[in-house]
Parts: C-alpha cells; sequence; structure tokens
C-alpha cells in the first residue's frame, strides 16, 4: 500500500496553486468513499458520477476557499451533497433555491447523535419512521440547512422543521 | 484515532446492505479517518473511478493560449493587451502568411525589373491598410457590439490593433526590403505611405465604415502611383525621384491631417451603430 | 429611483419606425418584453444597451443620458448586454471569451479577473466546457457562453434580447432560476417570444408591435385581457378568431365568444394572441405547427 505522506490539507494547499497531481491523489483519496456514500441517497448511478465530477472540479476551482477549519473530508462532502441537491432539484422541477449557504448549526448533543455508536442509538434511529429518518440524515449527518434538506426531501421547511423536532423528541426518549 | 470499522462491515456499507444507523456512525467515522477511508477505496470499482478521474482531467485542464497570444507574452506584452489583440482578424497566423507571400513576390518582381521594384513600393503601403481594416470595426470583430456596451474605449482598442497591425506588418515589409536589390534610401520608399494610408484609414473610419474607408483610399492610392508613372514616362523626371520625392512630401501631410481629424473625432468611435 | 426611463423615443430605419413614440420606465426586477419579430424590441434593447442612439425622445439609465460621453461611460459601467446574435471569436475557448469580455470590462488584475469568469461560468453551469473551443459548442451552449459575460462585473442593469432561444426545456429552467435569483437587486430587461418565459419569470410584461407598447402589466392582467374570450367547443368554431384542436380532442378557441359557450381561464399566451391580432397568430400557428411536425392538429383561422 501507498504510503500516506502529505496530509489532504497540504494537498488541498497545492490544488489551490494549480497542482493537478495534487487533485489526483484526493481524488484517489475522496472519490470512492464520496460515491459510496452519495450512492446511499441516490440510486441513479449516472447521477452519482456526475455529482463525483462535479465535486472535484468544484474542488479544483475552489480549493483557495478552503478556510482549514474542519476536515477536507467534511468539506469536500459539504460540496458534494450541495451538488447532489442541485441535480435532484433539476430533475424535479422544483421552485430555485436562493442563495442562502448559512450552514446548519449542529449541536453538540446532535453531533453526539451520529458521531460515535452506543447505547441502543442504533436500533433507535432504527425505530423512527422513513419519514423522520431522511429528515434525520438531511439535516445531522449530511449538513444541510432546513430549506436544503426541504429542496432535497421535496417538502416545505416547515415540515422539515417539525419533523426534525418529533425525531429529536423520539430519539431522546428512547435514550433515556 | 484507534477506533476502526470491521471490515465486514465496511463492505456492508458498500453494498448499501447495512441499516441507516449504522450507516450514519460508518460515514461520520469515514470523514475524519483516512485509514477507513483507504481501505473502502479498495472496494470501489477502480475502472469506473479511472474513467471518472480522465473526464474530470480533461475538464480542468487550462489550455495554453493560441500561438499568436504566446508570441505576444514571450515579447513582454501586458496578458490582458495579449488577449486583446488575440482577437484581431488580421494577427491571425494564415493573414500573416498571406503578407508574407505578398511580400515574397513583390521582392522577386523588383529583382526581375525597376517596374518590379516600384510594384514593390506601391503594394507594401496597402497591406497594413487591409489589415487595419479587418481589425475591428462592426462587420469584422464578431464581438464588436459587446465591445461597445463595454466601459472600455473602443478608439483605445481600435489604436492598440491599429498599432499592433502596423507594426507587425511594418516590421515584416522591412525584412523583406532588405532583400530588394537597392541598397540605398529607396528602399524604405513604402514607409511614410505605409504610415499615412492607414492613418487616413484611421481618421475617415469615425465617418464611414472602415472596409469602405480602407476600399477608397487603395483605390486613390493605386491610381495616384498610375497617374506619376504615367507623368513619368511622359517627361523627364523618373518614376524613383516622383516617389522618393513629390509622394512622401503629400503623404507626410496626409499623415499629419489625419492624426489632427482622428483625435479631433474620437468620440464618434463610442457613439455606437449607425444602422 | 428608476434605473431606465425612457419617453416618446422615436427610431427610423429608412422608412419604418422601429421605435414610434415608445415611453417606459423600468426600476428592480425582471422586465419582459414580448412582440413578434420586427417588432421593436431588439431596437429598444440596443438603445438601453448604449449601442444605439434615439432619433428623437429622451433616455436616462440611472439618471445619466447616454448621449452624453462620461455619462455613456458611467452607464456602461453598470451595463450587462447579451445581443440577440452575439458573435464570438470563435477560436477562443469559452474561458478565453469571457475572460477577453472581461478586460473589454475594465478587468486589468489576471487574478481577480479569472475568479470573476469562474464566478459566471459556475453561476450558468459550464464548468465543463468552459475549456472547449467555442466552435465545439452546441447552440445552447453558446447562448450560455454569451449569458455569462453579461454577467461579469455584476452589472445593475442587465439587457438581455432572446436570451432563452435555443435553449433546451433544463437549460431553460436553470436560466429561470439564474434569473429569478439576480432580478431581486437589479434590473433586468429581456426580450422574449415565449411567453411562458414572461409567465414564469417576469412580473412585468410590456407587448410591443410596430414599435409601440400595446399593453404594460403583470402576467397576471396580461391574462384577464382574455377573460372572457377563450372557450371550449366539440368542433372548430367558425366565429373564434383562432381556433385549434388540444391534446384531449376538444377544440380551444380564441376571439368573442358566442352566447353560452364553454368559457375556460386564459393564459398569458390567449392574452398576448388576442392583443396582438393576426401577426401573433400567424406567429403562433407557425410555431406551434413546428412544435408538433406532421400532427394535422392545428386549423387556424385569422381575420
Amino acid at each position: 500500500m501507498m504510503t500516506e505522506t502529505r496530509t489532504d490539507r497540504s494537498l488541498l494547499l497545492a490544488v489551490g496553486e494549480g497542482d493537478r497531481s495534487a487533485l489526483h491523489e484526493l481524488y484517489n483519496r475522496h472519490a470512492p468513499w464520496l460515491m459510496f456514500r452519495l450512492r446511499r441517497r441516490c440510486s441513479d448511478t449516472g447521477m452519482v458520477e456526475e455529482v463525483v465530477q462535479d465535486t472535484f472540479i468544484a474542488v479544483w476551482r475552489k480549493a483557495d476557499t478552503y478556510t482549514g477549519a474542519g476536515e477536507v473530508g467534511a468539506w469536500m462532502w459539504g460540496i458534494a451533497i450541495r451538488r447532489l441537491v442541485d441535480h435532484l432539484r433539476r430533475t424535479r422541477n422544483l421552485e430555485p433555491l436562493r442563495e442562502d449557504r448559512s450552514a446548519t448549526v449542529v449541536s453538540a448533543e446532535d453531533q453526539v447523535l451520529v458521531g460515535v455508536e452506543f447505547g441502543d442509538l442504533a436500533g433507535a434511529i432504527d425505530r423512527l419512521s422513513p419519514e423522520l429518518r431522511a429528515v434525520v440524515q438531511a439535516t445531522l449527518v449530511d449538513g444541510l440547512t432546513m430549506k436544503e434538506a426541504s429542496q432535497l426531501l421535496g417538502i416545505p421547511t416547515g415540515t422539515v422543521k417539525t419533523r426534525m423536532m418529533r425525531a429529536r423528541a423520539r430519539l431522546r426518549e428512547e435514550l433515556a | 484515532m484507534s477506533w476502526h470499522v470491521e471490515p465486514e462491515m465496511l463492505e456492508a456499507y458498500a453494498h448499501t446492505a447495512i441499516d441507516d444507523a449504522h450507516a450514519y456512525s460508518i460515514e461520520a467515522h469515514l470523514v475524519s479517518c483516512g485509514e477507513c477511508r483507504a481501505q473502502i477505496a479498495t472496494l470501489g470499482d477502480q475502472k469506473e473511478l479511472e474513467t471518472l478521474w480522465t473526464e474530470i482531467n480533461g475538464a480542468i485542464t487550462v489550455p495554453t493560449p493560441g500561438i499568436i497570444e504566446r508570441g505576444l507574452l514571450r515579447l513582454g506584452v501586458k496578458d490582458h493587451v495579449a488577449r486583446l489583440l488575440a482577437a484581431t482578424p488580421s494577427l491571425s497566423v494564415s493573414w500573416l502568411g498571406g503578407l508574407i507571400l505578398a511580400l515574397g513576390f513583390a521582392v522577386t518582381a523588383a529583382h526581375l525589373s525597376s517596374r518590379g521594384f516600384l510594384m514593390f513600393v506601391v503594394l507594401a503601403p496597402l497591406l497594413p491598410l487591409a489589415g487595419v481594416a479587418v481589425a475591428y470595426g462592426p462587420r469584422v470583430d464578431p464581438t464588436y457590439e459587446i465591445g461597445l456596451a463595454a466601459p472600455l474605449s473602443s478608439f483605445h482598442l481600435l489604436l492598440v490593433r491599429a498599432s499592433a497591425v502596423l507594426t507587425t506588418s511594418g516590421g515584416l515589409a522591412f525584412v523583406a526590403s532588405l532583400a530588394l536589390p537597392q541598397k540605398d534610401w529607396a528602399m524604405v520608399t513604402w514607409l511614410i505611405p505605409s504610415l499615412g494610408l492607414t492613418l487616413a484609414s484611421l481618421a475617415l473610419t469615425s465617418v464611414i465604415s472602415p472596409l469602405r474607408a480602407a476600399t477608397g483610399l487603395a483605390f486613390v492610392w493605386v491610381s495616384g502611383s498610375a497617374l506619376a508613372l504615367y507623368y513619368a514616362a511622359n517627361t523627364a523626371a523618373t518614376a524613383e525621384d516622383l516617389f522618393g520625392g513629390i509622394v512622401q512630401l503629400v503623404m507626410v501631410l496626409v499623415t499629419v491631417a489625419s492624426v489632427a481629424l482622428l483625435f479631433g473625432r474620437r468620440g464618434s468611435f463610442e457613439r455606437g451603430v449607425r444602422h | 429611483m428608476n434605473s431606465v426611463r425612457i419617453e416618446d423615443a422615436v427610431k427610423r430605419f429608412g422608412s419604418t419606425r422601429a421605435l414610434d413614440g415608445v415611453s417606459l420606465e423600468a426600476s428592480e426586477g425582471i422586465t419582459g418584453l414580448l412582440g413578434p419579430n420586427g417588432a421593436g424590441k431588439t431596437t429598444l434593447l440596443k438603445v438601453l444597451a448604449t449601442v444605439m442612439s434615439l432619433d428623437s425622445g429622451s433616455i436616462e439609465i440611472f439618471g445619466r443620458d447616454p448621449s452624453r460621453h462620461r455619462h455613456r461611460l458611467d452607464i456602461r459601467r453598470r451595463l450587462g448586454y447579451m445581443p440577440q446574435e452575439p458573435g464570438f471569436h470563435r477560436s477562443f475557448t469559452a474561458f478565453e471569451f469571457i475572460d477577453y469580455v472581461a478586460i473589454l470590462k475594465e478587468m486589468t488584475d489576471r487574478k481577480a479577473r479569472h475568479a470573476e469568469v469562474d464566478r459566471v461560468i459556475a453561476l450558468t453551469g459550464l464548468e465543463k466546457v468552459a475549456h472547449k473551443k467555442i466552435k465545439a459548442l452546441s447552440g445552447g451552449m453558446r447562448r450560455r457562453v454569451a449569458l455569462s459575460q453579461a454577467l461579469l462585473g455584476d452589472p445593475r442593469l442587465l439587457i438581455l434580447d432572446e436570451p432563452t432561444a435555443g435553449l433546451d426545456p433544463e437549460q431553460r429552467l436553470r436560466f429561470r432560476e439564474v434569473m429569478s435569483r439576480l432580478g431581486e437587486e437589479r434590473s433586468i430587461l429581456l426580450s422574449t417570444h415565449q411567453t411562458e418565459d414572461v409567465a414564469a419569470l417576469c412580473p412585468r410584461v410590456i407587448v410591443m408591435n410596430h414599435g409601440k407598447m400595446l399593453f404594460e402589466g403583470t402576467p397576471k392582467d396580461l391574462r384577464e385581457v382574455a377573460r372572457g374570450s377563450v372557450w371550449f367547443s366539440e368542433a372548430r368554431a367558425p366565429e373564434a378568431r383562432l381556433s385549434w384542436r388540444t391534446g384531449e380532442g376538444v377544440h380551444r378557441n380564441i376571439g368573442t365568444a358566442p352566447p353560452g359557450a364553454n368559457l375556460v381561464d386564459p393564459s398569458v399566451e390567449d392574452g398576448y394572441l388576442l392583443l396582438l391580432g393576426d401577426e401573433a397568430f400567424i406567429e403562433a400557428a407557425w410555431r406551434r405547427s413546428r412544435q408538433c411536425a406532421g400532427r394535422p392538429w392545428f386549423t387556424g383561422r385569422y381575420r
């Protein structure tokens, strides 16, 4: 196996300066898991491939906008999931998405919910209705805003909010 | 990090054969764990990944600028000026090739007879004239209208392109004139007429279209030259003397008048299409 | 403040009056110009884009007079213009071409300019073809390149002459998306043949014909023009000005409805057709017949 000498950050820095081989290395490291993760959210293989492609073109162009806060992987996922929302929205003919990129503030409590496996969280999530689980996935796991989640799922923003509240209440109840 | 996802679990995840709750947990871990990312990378479809990379690589390719633009950059021209010039039809490779061909014929003719030399003197000023006519304007620049609506002065653009055209065709004509049989001042007889005709066409462009201005001037220049030759044939004066004397004087006057007219009417270049 | 104000504008080409006393004001938001070919839309937009001057009448853009040199420059610095038939330097790549226009827009700093070019390329979704030569691009892609250059420098006034011509449905959707996002803080004037564009996009519609403005209002107002004049019938209605068989097999008629007619809710297109009369009927007939080539369903009648 290849030894990974350079960190993702230094690769991204090099990409910002136009280093194509650095982008290739980032692609080798990150494209596979991004693709698997997208595939769980979209069954259309062609669309997933396009999203991955768009994502790395965006990484190439926007590498210098990476602020250094947070994991490179998380940053890339943020790009990828938004590209997926864009693609889905376009095929679904939905209303235009207004410029609103204010990220959702994920509370520490929420992060614990998805970050680590403990207790019977897995069971609790599993017992949520598919509708509630979809909202948990879009907002907590994928880090979308309420508005973006509503675009992704094709339901009004208000509904996303109420479903999220119900999902949290259910999870707390089960874990208590 | 010491905790890693079990290989079987990763495989189940990759085949979407795992429940959502475990999937979320794996996904949260993958974001921050390089080792597990490398592990799951081995499960990916390598062929698909390679094809995708080829496509990405193609899309991010920044092509090297065209040959003219590269040449200009090497000469130290600023990149934005080089781009403005690269869009000039009369600075294209094919145009320059045409110039070299025309000059080559004229030089050959000059070696064959003294009439041939006069042909060179009449022809050389027509080349920058034609070049400037197709350098900028409503009919020749495909983006003329977009350019007009943009703040960069059309007059400025015209001058930048005209001087580039004048320099290249003048330079080529000079190189060609070194190959002429005449080795005295006569070999640059074409220089002042070139300047005069080109500037006159620019000045006229403030009133009529560049193509019309150039055609009209070319007609006047060729018939004037024919008259001079006719006059020389019937008097004691030689054609060489006429082109070296009176023609030079007339063209100096034309040059001065054109510059005055050009700058006096510069505003008309910004006003827009007349039709 | 109004971004655009035109009063009694007249422009003649020979003996025809391309603009025959047009007066209009526009502020922020999207204004759609509808009208058949030769209605004067393109002339009006050229005048607004400062590439053509008026024979008489007055025009002010951002309170400035485009016939004065210094004012014109101020206007051009805040203007994006997409001509009806934009020409391209075909040997340039899409990126190089947009970069070229950015230079014409006085952006000399290379880094900042390239960032701006990248921004408009992303806005119109051209990332994947940005480095292809323009001569290798499809018509729809070229329209997007033309639109991109108009968006450079984030202009306050956008003049777009038939921006949706030649776009496929998905591209059209994307265009509407970009426009509705931009139209919130900018003035956009666009011309189109498509009443659907106007209905989906423009809070304000102007219908022109023969150099004159026939209508000004919201798409809803335009629809209301045809209220009570659209009805369904089993057979072609002889009294209708325009009558065609719909997909459901019944005839849709526009005109003066006979008593007891089965009136239906009018569409924006109905209002437009009724307003323009014969010319629009002919044009719509032609367009419809092209859309449904080979299906002999159109039985238009105009008087």
